[in-house]
């Protein structure tokens, strides 16, 4: 195809835009819609990826005493589990004070609490271990020498979070797959039809067109061209709104078990490159489709 | 130029061309006519390749058309001008565009076209009225610029299918000179009609058809 054409196209492709205001409009927020669900998953798959790097690299434990417990076998537990390799005991809760942490964590729902007839939460020992190295520690391990000691309750460690997010982020992953799978057909199938119906609005020009000698391509690139422009303009507005969206929510810090605060961050560059292209193939594939039927019929 | 060996075309049962034999030199003037239903159209749609046909050989130039692919028959097109008895303008497109466009598929230069167009609205006296749009033009001036959009690449044939179908005699008389000064240039040209406007007082061949065949040649 000769360059000279291309100012050709390209003014065809924005003339039929221009002239199909009303199904772009449609065609874009339908579209922008698809891939802004498509890139949430993405967000939130990206996310907990990193929470769970994160966590992994860090043991953490939170060891449940009796209510029971005297002061001197607390003290007890306090040493021996200072007493393990690279551990330490960062703090403890009281009953009182894990109440008062949980009324803080609640805010303005903490009404309830006020009808406890008594305090249901137990004291607890948040402990680290400083050594990175997780391989070295076996958290099962420890967690049932600490659960043998007379006084405590139960023993929670990070991992076992971990785990089960990591669960959870599989089968986030599936899902993602087959929802992302879902909308990018949903996508295919939109642009397609807003290509056909500007096909069919310009069917008398096309026709035409193929009297004086046009080429199937001279009259397809600018349908395609005009499909790929719709695609680029969804990705960016999908993102903007991605964008918006994050700097609302990152604006806040997520914690969990109002113990972990967490960053949220946004989609890495190739992440939005690939959701981007994603749309752009899509729109290109979708308008290839329709011209191509309409050149089979 | 133009062969036709026993070409047979049908629509389903319809048998709308039946053992046509034709041959048509280069630069010559034909008129095919006939009532209303004998092939004419369907003749002229096989010579500009929209139909082919069921059996029989047509050759254009040397290119057999049973055998051309898609891409040589639209670049066969580009040297054959064809006009409608419904002139077939764009009605969005200013009357220099719709001239424009034939040449625009070529991938002509803007210069180029600019040119071409205008000596093409020139011939056909509409180069005045060149920006306005085809519903502001009268039907005799709409098909002069259909006639301007088939002769703007010079075509090495020209085909008519009932150009004055939609016109008065006297405008039919204007469109018939303009073939004619058309055909001096150099240009096959070809005309389907029945208007017996058209047929007074010309010497060129006919070719009469009736229910799919040639039944006489003047």
């Amino acid at each position: 195809m000769k360059i000279r054409l291309w100012p050709y196209f390209l003014n065809q492709a924005f003339a039929n835009i221009m002239n199909n205001r009303l199904v772009h409009f449609i065609t874009l927020g339908t579209t922008a819609a698809s891939l802004i669900i498509l890139g949430l998953f993405l967000l939130i798959f990206f996310n907990l990826n990193i929470w769970l790097e994160g966590w992994g690299k860090s043991l953490t434990l939170s060891v449940y005493l009796d209510d029971a417990i005297e002061n001197e076998k607390r003290e007890s537990v306090r040493s021996y589990i200072a007493g393990l390799p690279n551990a330490s005991v960062d703090r403890f809760i009281s009953k009182d004070g894990a109440l008062e942490e949980l009324r803080k964590l609640l805010g303005p729902h903490s009404q309830f609490l006020k009808g406890l007839d008594s305090n249901p939460l137990p004291a607890s020992f948040e402990v680290s271990f400083h050594n990175d190295l997780p391989e070295q520690l076996d958290p099962e391990h420890i967690k049932k020498n600490i659960e043998a000691l007379e006084g405590v309750d139960e023993v929670q460690y990070s991992e076992e979070w971990a785990g089960k997010l990591d669960h959870l982020l599989r089968m986030l992953r599936f899902l993602g797959f087959f929802i992302g799978g879902l909308l990018c057909m949903g996508v295919l199938f939109i642009v397609t039809n807003a290509i056909k119906l500007t096909i069919y609005s310009r069917r008398e020009e096309i026709a035409i067109l193929k009297l004086v000698g046009a080429t199937d391509w001279f009259v397809k690139i600018p349908f395609i061209i005009e499909g790929t422009i719709q695609s680029i303009l969804s990705a960016l507005l999908a993102l903007l709104v991605l964008f918006g969206g994050y700097l609302i929510i990152s604006a806040e810090k997520f914690q969990v078990l109002g113990l972990i605060a967490l960053d949220f961050s946004f989609l890495p560059s190739s992440y939005s490159v690939a959701l981007f292209l994603l749309s752009v193939i899509l729109g290109a594939v979708g308008s290839l489709v329709a011209v191509g039927r309409f050149f089979e019929a | 130029m133009i062969k036709l060996f026993h070409v047979h075309k049908n629509f389903g049962v319809n048998v709308a061309l039946s053992d046509i034999v034709l041959n048509i030199r280069k630069g010559e003037f034909v008129f095919i006519t006939g009532p209303s239903g004998a092939g004419k159209t369907t003749l002229l749609r096989l010579i500009f390749g929209s139909e082919k046909p069921a059996s029989g050989q047509l050759l254009i130039n040397g290119i057999n058309l049973n055998r051309i692919n898609r891409k040589n028959l639209d670049l066969l097109r580009r040297k054959i001008g064809f006009v409608f008895q419904d002139f077939k303008l764009l009605s969005r497109k200013s009357v220099f565009a719709n001239v424009a466009l034939a040449l625009e598929v070529s991938g002509e230069s803007k210069a180029y076209i600019r040119k071409k167009t205008r000596q093409a609205l020139k011939l056909v006296g509409l180069v005045e009225r060149e920006k306005a749009f085809p519903l502001q033009l009268s039907g005799g001036e709409q098909q002069r610029v259909a006639i301007a959009r088939a002769i703007v690449k010079d075509p090495i044939l020209l085909i008519a299918d009932e150009p004055t179908g939609n016109l008065d005699p006297e405008l039919t008389k204007d469109i018939m000179i303009l073939f004619k000064s058309i055909h001096m240039k150099g240009t096959t040209v070809i005309v389907a009609t029945h208007s017996r406007e058209l047929l007074e007082n010309t010497a060129q061949r006919r070719i009469i058809l009736n229910r799919g065949k040639i039944v006489e040649e003047q």
